[in-house]
C-alpha cells in the first residue's frame, strides 16, 4: 500500500511541478464559462451582424438565447477539452521508458501493477475533477442567467461524456504500456476512436459502440431517450476493467523499460 | 560464499547473437570488474540479472536465488546504477531518496537518515536544486546513492565511469571503494585502468563469451609480459645494439622497445652490453597492464 500510495504522490508532484494541473484547470475553467458567456453573446453578435447586413438590405430576427444555447455549446467543447487532456497525459509512460526512470524503481522492488494502477488512478482524477469544474460552472452560470429545468437529463448525459473519458483514458494506458513512444500513443488512441466513429455512421451498430455516448448531448435538447445510451454504458464499464487488466499483465512481461 | 552465479547465459536479438555462453561467479566483498569492449554484452547481461530481459537460455542466481524475468524477487538484494542514470528531475536529491524509501518500504525515520547519510557520503548534501540542473557527474553520484539505499548486498553499476572527467571518474571509483565496505560491487567497463586501480576480481567479456576470469593480480603476475625497454647514453650505442638485436618494436634516438622476449633473451641483452661496456641510462622490465592482457585475449 505504502508503495502504491507513494507513486500516487510522487504523480500528483510531477504534475504539478511540471505545470500540467494548472494548465488543465485554465482550460477546464476557460471552457466551462465559454459555454455561458458564448449563449449570452449571441444576441448582441446577431445584432451587431444585423446592423451591418441590413444595409446591404438582409434582416436577421432575433435570436432567443436560454440554458439550452448553453449546454449545446457544452456538448461540443466536452471532446475539445478531452482531447487536449489526453495529448497532455499521452506521455505519462512513454517519458518514463525513454528517460529509463522507471528502471531504478523496478529494481528496488516497485510491484509493477502498482504502476499502472497508480497512473490510471491519478489521470482519472484529474479528468474527474477538470470534467466536474468545467460541468459545474456551466451549471451555475446557466443556473444565474437562466433556468435549468428547461434541459432534461442534463446530469445523466454529463455523465455519459465523463464515462467516455474515463474509456478513453483507460484506452490510453493500455496502448502506452505497448508502445514505446509519445506519438504512437497518441496515434493508436486516436486512430481507434476515429475506426469506431467511422462504424458508428453505419446505421444500428452504433448502440453497441463506447462512441454512441458521444452522442449524449442530445438528450437535454429533448432527442432520443436514456435507453438508447444503456448499451454503451453498459459496455464501456466493462471495456474500461478488462483494458486496465489487460494493461497489468501486459505491462508485468515487458522487457523494453 | 558466492554472491552472484551466471551460468551458460545465452542471449540472442533476432538473428545476432549477443550472449552465447556467460559462465561466471562474484564472491561476497569483491570489487567485480565486467571488462569488454562497446558492444560485447555488458548491458545485456546486467539488464536480464536485474529480470528486464528474459535469456534464451541458462540460470543466473543471487544470494543462491534463481532470477526471473518480469517482477524479479531479487531485486530486493541488488542495487543497480544504470549506465546514464535518470532520475525524476522535478524532484531534489533529497525528495528522491525519500521516495526510494517509501518504494523500499524503510521507515520514516530510518529513510531520512540513511538519505542524510548517503547524500553525505556521495557530497550531495548542501545540494538544494532540483535534479534537472545537475551535471552529468552529479547524477552518477546521486545514482550511487540511490543504488545503495537499501543497503543491497550487490551494487551493480553500468559504465558508471564512462561519461566523466578525471575528477568525476576519481570520485566515483573513490565512493566505490568506500561502497565496498558494506557491500559487494559489479561494475562494468571499457576503461582498464579503472579496473586496475579498484578492482580484486574480473571477467572479460568479448564477443559474447568470458574469456578469461580470475584474480586480477593473479592473472597479471601470470601473464608476465617480457617487455624491456631501454634508454641508452649515445646514439651510437643504440645502433650498435639494435644490430646485434634487431626484432625491436619501437626505435629512437636514444630509446629501443622489444616485445616478449624470453628470459634467455633478456639476459643475452645483458651479456652483450655488459661485454660491448654500453652503460644503458636504464634497463626496464614492463610489468603486463591489463591492456596487454586484452589485447592478448582478444587476440588482436
Amino acid at each position: 500500500m505504502r508503495q502504491l500510495t507513494a507513486f500516487i504522490k510522487k504523480e500528483c508532484r510531477e504534475h504539478y511541478r511540471s505545470g500540467k494541473i494548472w494548465i488543465l484547470a485554465i482550460v477546464f475553467v476557460l471552457f466551462g464559462i465559454m459555454n455561458p458567456a458564448m449563449a449570452k453573446l449571441t444576441p448582441w453578435m446577431m445584432e451587431m451582424a444585423s446592423e451591418s447586413l441590413e444595409s446591404s438590405g438582409l434582416s436577421l430576427q432575433a435570436t432567443q438565447v436560454d440554458a439550452l444555447t448553453s449546454w449545446t455549446q457544452f456538448y461540443k467543447n466536452v471532446p475539445m477539452a478531452m482531447i487536449i487532456f489526453l495529448l497532455m497525459f499521452a506521455g505519462i509512460f512513454t517519458r518514463e521508458y525513454e528517460k529509463g526512470t522507471l528502471i531504478n524503481m523496478l529494481t528496488k522492488g516497485l510491484a509493477r501493477w502498482k504502476v499502472v494502477l497508480a497512473k490510471s488512478l491519478v489521470e482519472a482524477s484529474i479528468w474527474g475533477i477538470g470534467y466536474l469544474l468545467m460541468f459545474g460552472i456551466t451549471y451555475g452560470y446557466n443556473a444565474y442567467f437562466w433556468d435549468n429545468s428547461i434541459a432534461e437529463h442534463i446530469e445523466f448525459s454529463a455523465l455519459c461524456l465523463f464515462m467516455f473519458g474515463l474509456w478513453v483514458i483507460s484506452l490510453e494506458v493500455l496502448i502506452s504500456v505497448m508502445v514505446t513512444t509519445t506519438s504512437s500513443v497518441t496515434l493508436f488512441t486516436v486512430g481507434i476512436i476515429g475506426v469506431l466513429y467511422f462504424f458508428s455512421m453505419i446505421g444500428k451498430v452504433k448502440k453497441f459502440l463506447p462512441v454512441q455516448l458521444l452522442s449524449a448531448g442530445e438528450l437535454p435538447m429533448g432527442s432520443g431517450n436514456l435507453g438508447d445510451y444503456q448499451m454503451a454504458l453498459i459496455l464501456v464499464a466493462v471495456l474500461i476493467v478488462v483494458q486496465f487488466v489487460a494493461a497489468v499483465l501486459y505491462f508485468d512481461r515487458r522487457g523494453n523499460l | 560464499m558466492d554472491i552472484l552465479q551466471f551460468s551458460q547465459v545465452q542471449k540472442s536479438f533476432g538473428s545476432r547473437q549477443v550472449l552465447k555462453d556467460i559462465t561466471f561467479s562474484v564472491p561476497e566483498h569483491s570489487i567485480f570488474g565486467f571488462i569488454g569492449p562497446n558492444g560485447a554484452g555488458k548491458t545485456t547481461s546486467m539488464k536480464i540479472l536485474l529480470g528486464l530481459l528474459k535469456p534464451d537460455a541458462g540460470k543466473i542466481t543471487v544470494c543462491g536465488k534463481t532470477v526471473t524475468f518480469g517482477q524479479n524477487e531479487t531485486n530486493q538484494y541488488i542495487g543497480y546504477l544504470p549506465d546514464v542514470p535518470e532520475f525524476y528531475d522535478f524532484m531534489t536529491p533529497r525528495e528522491y531518496l525519500m521516495f526510494c524509501g517509501e518504494i523500499t518500504g524503510m521507515p520514516v525515520k530510518e529513510a531520512k537518515e540513511r538519505a542524510e547519510e548517503l547524500l553525505i557520503m556521495v557530497g550531495l548534501d548542501q545540494e538544494k536544486r532540483r535534479i534537472k540542473g545537475f551535471s552529468r557527474g552529479m547524477k552518477q553520484r546521486l545514482g550511487i546513492a540511490q543504488a545503495l539505499f537499501n543497503r543491497p548486498r550487490l551494487l551493480i553499476c553500468d559504465e558508471p565511469t564512462s561519461a566523466l572527467d578525471p575528477i568525476g571518474r576519481k570520485e566515483i571509483l573513490d565512493i566505490l571503494v568506500q561502497a565496498k565496505k558494506e557491500t559487494t560491487v559489479i561494475f562494468s567497463t571499457h576503461i582498464l585502468s579503472d579496473v586496475e586501480r579498484i578492482c580484486d576480481k574480473i571477467a572479460f567479456l568479448h564477443q559474447g563469451e568470458i574469456v578469461l576470469q580470475g584474480d586480477l593480480a593473479e592473472i597479471l603476475s601470470a601473464k608476465t609480459s617480457g617487455n624491456v625497454e631501454i634508454e641508452f647514453q649515445k646514439k651510437e650505442e643504440t645502433k650498435r645494439f639494435t644490430e646485434a638485436f634487431p626484432g625491436w618494436k619501437e626505435n629512437t634516438a636514444f630509446k629501443v622497445y622489444y616485445e616478449r622476449k624470453s628470459e634467455e633473451e633478456r639476459v643475452a641483452m645483458l651479456e652483450f652490453m655488459a661485454k660491448e661496456k654500453i652503460y644503458p641510462v636504464r634497463f626496464e622490465q614492463l610489468e603486463p597492464d591489463l591492456e596487454d592482457v586484452f589485447m592478448e585475449v582478444a587476440g588482436k
